[in-house]
């Protein structure tokens, strides 16, 4: 059986709390990641804040409610993003979230990767029906990530958020186990 | 200015955890209702550990969360909830919960009613730009409801939910500031 949390690009991992709050504190530094990854208004945490969060995460986590990753390049081993599942074990269904959080690696493929390692995850390792996210509308990079991955949009939250002055919908997707089943099939034939 | 808080049939009061924990103990003996409202597997739970959530939620609510009771205006009867949790302020958006109770009271036009005191609420006393909510592709009931007070289909989660063996998909609806004025001039 091949090894479930190494992709193309990436590959999935577990990080000491305190090394990671570390990355995470220069990612805030960029708005736009802030914005992409969600509706609040962006701000600034300390490391000690994000470790206290990561730190509590890694206590009341893993399984069989949630599960939570880091994402490393596969060439040079470089922390660049983060991976979170949040599953509904009596409905069989998990809802996703992903972030790269480095400017220098978006739009490269990484995040597709890791996405499909996701799925996969959710569908061969957790055994759910049904995989869900969402997104905003402005973040044409992530819905084309996802679309390769196999999900399919289900909805959107019209005006939903605020953003420089304009109103923007939400979006959301999903992919089922069958359509995500056929896929795979389909990249063999 | 009119009250806001009163309707045509309901009016939406405060949350008393006495009042509220022995009347919802008694509602959930239903399953049926207990589906009808939300995801989880239908529990029974003692109106004092019902009383134990109802304070922690009317105590440590933050700022963001606007929590009813539904009140009928003929006789004053407590026949249910309702409540607005806002997302993102910055967004002015927010999701609404509502239920009416006993099932003797289904049907009335208290849930409709009930959710067009809301709205107002939501578009006149928080401003809000949107409001959304999510609803069960089992609950036709609800969704003519919803329609009624004026929400618009914006998508479903495709076979999201598992009861009596087969899947269903979770509907979600919202209605917009400028929607909701357009009703209500």
């Amino acid at each position: 059986m091949k090894d479930l949390f190494r992709g193309e690009l990436v590959r999935l991992t577990s990080e000491e709390p305190e090394f990671r709050a570390r990355q995470e504190v220069l990612w805030q530094n960029d708005t736009e990641f802030h914005r992409l990854a969600d509706g609040d208004p962006a701000e600034m945490y300390s490391t000690k804040k994000i470790q206290g969060w990561l730190e509590k995460a890694v206590e009341d986590s893993f399984g069989p409610e949630r599960y939570s990753f880091s994402i490393r390049t596969l060439e040079g081993d470089k922390l660049i993003g983060f991976l979170g599942l949040w599953c509904n074990l009596i409905h069989s269904e998990v809802w996703v979230g992903i972030g790269i959080g480095d400017r220098a690696y978006w739009g490269k493929g990484y995040g597709t990767d890791a996405m499909k390692l996701c799925v996969q995850y959710a569908f061969m390792e957790l055994g759910v029906q049904r995989v869900s996210l969402g997104l905003h509308a402005y973040n044409p990079r992530a819905l084309r990530a996802y679309e390769k991955a196999g999900f399919r949009l289900e909805g959107r939250t019209r005006q939903d958020l605020a953003r420089e002055g304009k109103r923007y919908d939400s979006l959301w997707m999903g992919i089922l186990r069958h359509e995500w089943l056929q896929m795979q099939n389909g990249d063999k034939a | 200015m009119n009250d806001i808080l009163g309707g045509e049939l309901v009016r939406l009061g405060p949350i008393d955890p006495e009042e509220f924990s022995k009347a919802f103990a008694i509602w959930s003996r239903d399953s049926g209702f207990n589906r009808l409202l939300q995801m989880n597997a239908t529990n029974l739970q003692s109106s004092n550990a019902i009383k134990r959530w109802v304070e922690r939620d009317l105590e440590d609510s933050p700022v963001a969360f606007y929590p009813f009771s539904i009140r009928t205006l003929a006789d004053d009867k407590l026949v249910g909830g309702t409540d607005i949790e806002i997302v993102n302020w910055n967004g002015r958006n927010a999701f609404v919960g509502i239920f009416i109770g006993g099932r003797e009271d289904w049907g009335k036009g208290y849930g409709t009613d009930a959710m067009k005191v809301l709205l107002r609420y939501a578009f006149m006393e928080l401003n809000l730009w949107r409001v959304s909510l999510g609803v069960f592709e089992y609950n036709p009931r609800a969704v003519r409801s919803y329609e009624k007070a004026g929400f618009h289909h914006e998508g479903s989660m495709r076979q999201a939910l598992n009861r009596e063996g087969r899947r269903w998909d979770m509907l979600f609806m919202g209605i917009l500031r400028e929607e909701w004025m357009k009703l209500n001039q």
